[in-house]
């Protein structure tokens, strides 16, 4: 195939970029302690939290940008990002959908996110994030008859501060690292879930996030409670408009899976990239970690096509015996994106188990890296840890890197890593269009096949919307 | 020589042999047939001792020993041999410094002076030409990249050199072909004696044209569910398994 | 305070026609700041105790040379050409040279003009000096050295050892060594680079760099056997560079030490060459072994294949590091990387990290890595015959190595190595009586 059909197939339109017409109160750009205080006034927060978020930022300012990732951009001015936006409407706090601004409703219709009930997919209840605060919690009556707690986190520092100041900052400490100390100081809203004791959560909890705003950072804070027993499997989804010029979104998500209990976290992001040119998108620095206790399983499954910049590695903390980790990933790269994605796997307790499995697709002139840990602690007597590592190029300008870290302090732990590079075959794209099927969906099917092993972690409809998403992104990527 | 009493073993929890008897006399053969499941592996591998196999009840004698008393390695040099129905790979280890660790071993057990390099490598050469492999098996790994009929051949190869007093074959006969079978067959007739046991575990009475036992024990759900001679083998070939799982019910 | 980068640069030598070459390193030295645990390629090797050692201070006196030392690199069966260096300076009467037309062989104290120019047109030219401190710091200290040429489509008749022997004498003193061997193309040629103690333990710290440059059809076969004392620090580098069809054939042996950091850097110049390194590291007691490889595939249709393998007993530790990198314009290439490690204590560590950086599609890269304990089953098996546990367990641990041992292409060494490696395993003679 030529390299013109092949840079034309490349090539892809970022379906969710619109910009919505929504008035918003936003706050002006700059950093500062008053800007902490405002955010947390903004929310009535109780004292604690505000000195909480106090803490984080002097923690902040003593910390520096990391720079180890395989990732270049220009330097990031923090002085120059708004750190608060929130739709005018929200304001008067909506008391049910309907006084909810219906441009906003529409925003999330053009999504595909049906906000009303009898809209919704069937068993997802949603939290809707927009810019910076949570607008609508979908679903909540029937939640709470299962005695699930899923509320905006603003809320929940008001109406269940033990269980906020318990586990808020347990899993991802506020000086963990830069953008989590940033987080913690500006973080505007984001979900809480607590599912108490041996319940099994009656439908897939969901979140959807989007960034509006221009010059807006976007500072989500996530946590979720699982108590002894429970299981919960929660979906989240991004996309901003596009825009000219990079937005910063750093996120912290903190899973806590106490004994027995499983968390499943699903992940499609679709942060705006940027254009072909590498002009504008997403700066995506993500923290998320979860502990697992005994028995406890947590599950990462992340499909990643969007953002100009992803900084993310979903992690795991084997804290109990016989407790469990996986990382299924996909992360699609195109154009000048550049993704460095992971996790890491420590071992803490004994038996405990791992499995991580990523497949990369670098296309266009992006770079696209896995980096991962896996850590044996002297104590993880008898566990076990499986990496696949597979990369698929598609084109000659792309690049695609593999940088697994290992470490093993316990004799009777074993850890295998492997991974692989490929591109998508002459051979198979003659094949298939020998048999009449034209290139770009061929792509597709070979892309598809290659993330075969994570897309059947998703639930059902993601998966579906996933195999899209890929398709959309590679629109007309190979040769 | 060998007898097994009330033998209960678990798996992982999962109780697999549920009261097993079984007797064999010195120049005997037992067969030991059985539906996919039906706990047949399971005791090779108690016989040999592997780990993770848990003896919850029963008693195992072995030649006036308590066979379960004793280590893996005990075992073997006490007679008691095993041809794994997965002989286990190992590069870098060559057939030929594992041969003869074994046969050292064992003669060493029974006071016999260790083998001199020479007179062993004669003696391997002669029993490579004997089950049809090829001397240069002796320098690879052990096992290592081996047609599964080339492990099988092994494995009767290393029961000759070791001249056991009990042969367990687990499924031996899985996916050979007749020649194979031929060759596998011939190495245990030419082994056959007075002095000797062997337990065959098979899933088909194929094996038993050529091995012809003295009797044959239906193993299901754990238990030795029938006894008989040789023409019960032809039965089963006949009518399958099901019939007697149902008669047992 | 005791500063080590600054008693490195304090050493003051006659000038002489290395003087300029010396500078250079220097140069770069004095602004490489060591490496702390916040340095990537040196994470998880701590160099802290250098700030509390001075190398460079001692001189090293003339040992008398006893000829009973020949027993430490005499391989039988192996008929060479070799070197001698004690403590870093030549010992002609330990060396054996015989005249050999294919080959030019001389040291740098004694490299006649245009042989100086040669040299000097050569060292450092396939290093970034500022990425490895380390040679830096040895082409600062350089005085002595060894220049091998192998002559265009000539085959050297016998491989050439290089001994590099320590002796107590070296106790808190720096041995730098330094090795250039060319091949023009079509030449032929083995070499053993050959690290070995006299005593038990001295504080030594050898710098040892050799440059490998491989002319177009050029043919190496290399081994770098590093059996030194317990108390030995060692970091040292070696340097490949590859010309058009070029075939590299590398064997490292890291028996452990305190410190011992190796850095293998091969670099692809001309399409179709190949490389195979392969390496065993057996660090015991406190031991520290660290090895960092990198390929550098800048050019198409080459092929890299690497494996080592490594055993850490006690409380030691293991660091290994295989990079493959990929240029834009490699496409066709071939590389392959496997890095298994077995752990056989509590208190042993193994950090390992696999690398691919590739900026080219049309390749075929791999790499695996496991940290695991012997195979169980393997274990079984070998019980179930009558072999007793522990001799198992040595048998198991040996054939783990013995994969890379027995495909030496020379089998002298073969011999040589199996003995010394299966002692490691264990001294009691019954239970390595197999492996002999």
């Amino acid at each position: 195939m030529s390299q013109e059909h092949i840079d034309r197939l490349i090539e892809s339109d970022y379906a969710a970029g619109f910009v919505s017409n929504i008035e918003s109160d936003t706050l002006a750009p700059g950093l500062d302690e008053d800007v902490v205080r405002f955010i947390s006034s903004k929310k009535n927060e109780p004292q604690w939290m505000l000195d909480w978020r106090l803490n984080a930022f002097r923690i902040w300012q003593e910390m520096e940008e990391p720079s180890w990732a395989h990732v270049h951009y220009p330097q990031i001015n923090y002085q120059d990002i708004s750190y608060y936006s929130a739709p005018k409407s929200i304001e008067d706090k909506p008391k049910s959908l309907d006084e909810v601004d219906p441009e906003l409703i529409e925003t999330y219709n053009k999504l595909g996110i049906p906000l009303h009930e009898q809209e919704m997919l069937a068993g997802v209840a949603v939290d809707a994030v927009f810019d910076s605060v949570s607008v609508a919690t979908t679903f909540r009556s029937k939640l709470q008859d299962a005695g699930v707690i899923f509320c905006p986190i603003s809320e929940a520092v008001h109406e269940y501060p033990d269980l906020v100041k318990k586990y808020l900052g347990s899993v991802v400490p506020q000086k963990d690292n830069y953008f989590s100390a940033l987080n913690s100081a500006v973080f505007s809203d984001g979900s809480f879930v607590y599912i108490p004791k041996g319940v099994r959560c009656p439908m897939e909890l969901s979140t959807y996030f989007r960034i509006n705003e221009s010059n807006t950072g976007q500072f989500e804070r996530t946590l979720i409670v699982a108590d002894e027993g429970s299981h919960v499997s929660y979906l989240e989804g991004c996309t901003a408009p596009m825009r000219d010029e990079n937005q910063l979104h750093a996120a912290v998500v903190e899973l806590v899976a106490l004994d027995n209990a499983n968390i499943k976290y699903s992940t499609v992001q679709n942060w705006y990239p940027g254009d072909a040119e590498g002009n504008g998108g997403i700066y995506n620095f993500v923290t998320k970690r979860g502990v697992a206790h005994t028995n406890a399983r947590i599950s990462w499954t992340q499909v990643e096509t969007g953002s100009a910049i992803t900084w993310k590695y979903p992690s795991c903390i084997l804290k109990g015996d016989n407790s469990v980790g996986e990382f299924y990933s996909v992360a699609l790269t195109n154009n000048f994106q550049q993704a460095d994605t992971g996790t890491k796997m420590i071992h803490l307790g004994k038996n405990t188990r791992s499995t991580i499995i990523s497949k990369g697709i670098s296309a266009g002139k992006s770079s696209n890296a896995y980096r991962g840990l896996v850590r044996m602690n002297p104590g993880a007597r008898s566990s076990r840890n499986y990496t696949q590592c597979d990369s698929l190029l598609i084109g000659d300008k792309c690049a695609a890197h593999t940088f697994p870290y290992i470490e093993s302090k316990n004799p009777s732990a074993v850890v295998e890593h492997e991974a692989t590079t490929s591109k998508v075959s002459d051979d198979q794209l003659y094949l298939c269009q020998q048999r009449g099927i034209d290139t770009e969906k061929a792509v597709s099917m070979i892309v598809n096949g290659f993330c075969k092993e994570v897309f059947k972690e998703l639930p059902m409809e993601f998966a579906v919307e996933a195999g899209k998403l890929l398709e959309v992104s590679l629109e007309g990527s190979v040769g | 020589m060998l007898s097994i009493k009330n033998l209960h073993v678990n798996v992982d929890e999962k109780t697999i042999l549920k009261g097993l008897d079984l007797d064999v006399k010195a120049g005997e053969v037992h067969a030991i047939m059985g539906p996919n499941g039906s706990g047949k592996s399971t005791l090779g591998h108690v016989l040999s001792g592997r780990d993770g196999y848990d003896i919850i009840d029963g008693d195992i004698q072995f030649q006036g020993k308590d066979l379960l008393e004793l280590e893996t390695e005990e075992r073997a040099r006490e007679g008691l041999f095993l041809a794994f129905q997965y002989p286990v790979e190992i590069p870098g280890v060559s057939n030929m410094e594992f041969l003869k660790a074994s046969v050292d071993a064992v003669r060493e057990h029974r006071a016999q002076a260790p083998c001199d390099a020479v007179s062993f490598m004669k003696q391997a050469r002669a029993a490579c030409k004997e089950v049809n492999l090829n001397q240069d098996f002796l320098k690879r790994g052990v096992n290592e990249g081996f047609s599964g009929g080339e492990k099988k051949r092994n494995e009767i190869m290393q029961m000759m050199l070791l001249e056991p007093t009990l042969a367990i074959l687990d499924e031996t006969d899985s996916g050979l072909d007749i020649d194979a079978l031929q060759i596998v067959a011939d190495g245990v007739n030419s082994l056959r004696s007075a002095q000797r046991g062997f337990i065959v575990v098979t899933h088909y009475q194929r094996l038993l044209n050529y091995i012809e036992p003295d009797f044959v024990h239906v193993l299901a759900n754990g238990k030795i569910v029938k006894s008989g001679d040789k023409s019960l083998a032809l039965e089963l070939e006949a009518k399958g398994y099901a019939w007697l799982e149902e008669e047992v019910a | 305070m005791f500063d080590f980068t600054q008693a490195a640069l304090a050493v003051e030598r006659e000038r002489d026609w290395l003087s300029p070459l010396r500078a250079q390193g220097k140069s770069v030295w004095q602004h490489y700041s060591l490496p702390t645990r916040k340095t990537e390629n040196w994470k998880y090797t701590n160099l802290s105790f250098l700030q509390k050692q001075n190398y460079f201070a001692r001189q090293i006196s003339d040992a008398p040379l006893d000829p009973s030392l020949s027993a430490l690199y005499q391989i039988p069966e192996f008929e060479v050409h070799r070197l001698v260096f004690v403590n870093g300076r030549y010992a002609e009467g330990l060396s054996s040279l015989s005249e050999d037309s294919a080959l030019e062989l001389s040291r740098f104290e004694d490299a006649d003009d245009l042989q100086r120019k040669i040299i000097a047109g050569k060292l450092n030219t396939n290093i970034e000096l500022k990425e490895f401190g380390f040679s830096a710091l040895n082409t600062s200290q350089l005085s002595d050295g060894v220049f091998l040429r192998v002559k265009r489509n000539r085959k050297v008749d016998k491989p050439i050892q290089v001994v590099w022997l320590t002796t107590s004498e070296s106790d808190n003193a720096n041995v730098n060594s330094r090795l250039l061997m060319v091949l023009e193309s079509g030449a032929e040629a083995s070499l053993l680079e050959h690290y070995v103690s006299s005593s038990e333990s001295h504080n030594v710290f050898t710098n040892a760099v050799t440059e490998l440059f491989l002319g177009a059809n050029a043919k190496l076969t290399h081994y770098r056997l590093h059996k030194e004392q317990e108390s030995a620090v060692h970091i040292g580098a070696v340097f490949a560079t590859l010309e058009s069809a070029a075939h590299l054939n590398s064997f490292y042996l890291a028996f452990g030490s305190r410190l011992k950091r190796l850095d293998v850097h091969v670099e692809y110049e001309g399409e179709g060459a190949e490389s195979h390194i392969n390496g065993v590291y057996l660090p015991k007691n406190k031991q520290h072994v660290d090895i960092h490889s990198c390929i550098e595939h800048k050019v198409p249709h080459c092929r890299s294949n690497e494996v080592f393998r490594g055993i850490v007993a006690d409380e030691a530790r293991a660091v290994f590091n295989g990079r493959i990198h990929i240029h834009k314009d490699a496409q066709k290439t071939e590389a392959y990387l496997s890095n298994k490690n077995l752990l056989t204590s509590n208190k042993a560590e193994v950090d390992t990290k696999p690398e691919l950086e590739i900026y080219a599609d049309d390749v075929r890269c791999a790499h695996g890595a496991t940290v695991a304990q012997l195979d169980p089953m393997s274990l079984h098996y070998l019980r179930t015959r009558g072999v007793s546990e522990n001799e198992a367990l040595v048998m198991l641990s040996f054939g783990f190595i013995n994969e890379l041992i027995a495909e030496l292409k020379h089998e002298a060494i073969s011999h040589y190595l199996r003995p010394a490696i299966a002692q490691l395993f264990s001294r009691d003679p019954a239970l390595v009586r197999h492996l002999l």
